[in-house]
């Protein structure tokens, strides 16, 4: 199962997509369709799609979101539980059995943001077991919340505390625009 | 390809299809044409073997046709009947005059199903009425599937950016532009991070190997 030509990965990503125009799709369909090789290829990238829609599903792996894939994940079914903390304030929280995610909801002064990282703390007992800055986040200038989706790792976490800031990157330094504090307890 | 190893990948029918493991029949060597030149030669008297080859092979492209045009496991599915027992009832019956062209002839039925389904002129009990038991004839190979562990670790080993934009994309397969406008960057900027994003997904799944690229 070989191919002279073989369809290079980027571009069956874009055809996956929907990305490009009829006139490089139609011929691209035509060569998958008598090419046992490159249909592997996509079988691979349709497998990696479908795990990782699957992998968002249960809850597995946390990252910060976008507003719209909030309400994607709601639309599709899943139980979803909200914290919106104000700025500089604190939040009791939890993540009961059924729920399939926890999202903190984290409103802060977004406009004019360059880089925007994210650094967490978390206390167990009064002393500090993690340590993590999350650098250069995605989020939308546009808006004023920065959304952090959490599930499986979360269910399984003893009580403790969860102090987040978000610290704006600037060429003259840093800036903390926000800071926020979860006071967890297993559900 | 064909003789490389399944790596990170697994089926959950092993036995009916998996991944990078040669099919066990002995036709595996003819190309799609000679295939349906066989199958075409033997008309009504049904070159089973044949038949169930060509099947096999063609049915991983055109679920994964119906998978992008109708973003439904179970359209995709229906169509992988639909569009290869009309192919081999064609095939049979001597109505496909180009044999050699079987893979023109399957996209065209393909892209015209496609349409028609999202008409809505299109119903499974029409195709089960069709062709009745012969729709339970052909075993459909399984889909490749991950291992799930393995895929959280490695999208945890991201950079949060290219993470987010993974899931962004591909939870609801969202093009380039719409993921762009989410997080507030361009759409070329967006393409970057998903390529570095799914380069190392791969690497990390033990499928750079496989020929991925």
């Amino acid at each position: 199962m070989t191919c002279k030509s073989p369809i290079d990965f980027e571009t069956l990503i874009a055809y996956w997509l929907g990305e490009l125009p009829a006139a490089v799709e139609e011929p691209l369909e035509e060569h998958l369709f008598g090419c046992q090789h490159c249909t592997r290829r996509l079988e691979e990238l349709a497998a990696l799609a479908s795990g990782i829609r699957a992998a968002v599903r249960a809850g597995a792996v946390a990252a910060i979101i976008s507003a719209q894939f909030l309400e994607s994940m709601k639309k599709q079914g899943m139980r979803i539980r909200e914290y919106a903390p104000p700025r500089g304030g604190r939040v009791d929280c939890t993540m009961k059995a059924d729920d399939d995610l926890v999202v903190s909801r984290l409103a802060a002064p977004l406009a004019g943001v360059k880089r925007l990282d994210a650094h967490q703390t978390i206390e167990i007992g009064g002393q500090v077991v993690a340590d993590l800055r999350l650098e250069d986040v995605p989020f939308d200038p546009t808006a004023v919340e920065v959304f952090h989706a959490q599930g499986g790792r979360l269910r399984h976490m003893p009580a403790h505390t969860a102090r987040v800031r978000l610290i704006s990157v600037e060429d003259a330094g840093e800036r903390e625009i926000g800071h926020y504090t979860f006071v967890h307890t297993p559900g | 390809m064909c003789n490389e190893t399944p790596g990170r990948y697994t089926s959950s029918r092993k036995d009916r299809y998996a991944p990078g493991v040669p099919p066990a029949s002995s036709l595996s060597s003819l190309d799609d044409a000679a295939l349906a030149r066989r199958v075409a030669g033997a008309g009504e008297r049904v070159d089973s073997e044949a038949e169930t080859e060509l099947y096999r092979r063609l049915a991983p492209r055109v679920r994964l046709y119906g998978l992008r045009h109708l973003r439904d496991r179970q359209a995709a599915a229906d169509l992988v009947q639909q569009v290869l027992l009309m192919t081999l009832e064609r095939l049979r019956a001597g109505k496909l005059r180009e044999p050699e062209k079987i893979a023109s002839f399957v996209l065209g039925t393909c892209r015209m199903t496609v349409l028609e389904m999202r008409r809505g002129s299109w119903r499974r009990e029409t195709l089960l009425e069709t062709y009745g038991d012969r729709a339970e004839a052909y075993e459909t190979p399984e889909p490749l599937a991950l291992d799930p562990e393995r895929l959280t670790g490695c999208l945890e080993g991201l950079a949060e950016r290219e993470r987010s934009v993974v899931l962004l994309t591909f939870f609801a397969d969202k093009p380039g532009e719409e993921v762009a406008k989410e997080v507030g960057t361009s759409a070329g900027n967006v393409r970057v991070i998903r390529h570095r994003a799914l380069a190392r997904l791969r690497d990390c799944m033990g499928a750079a190997e496989g020929g991925m690229r």
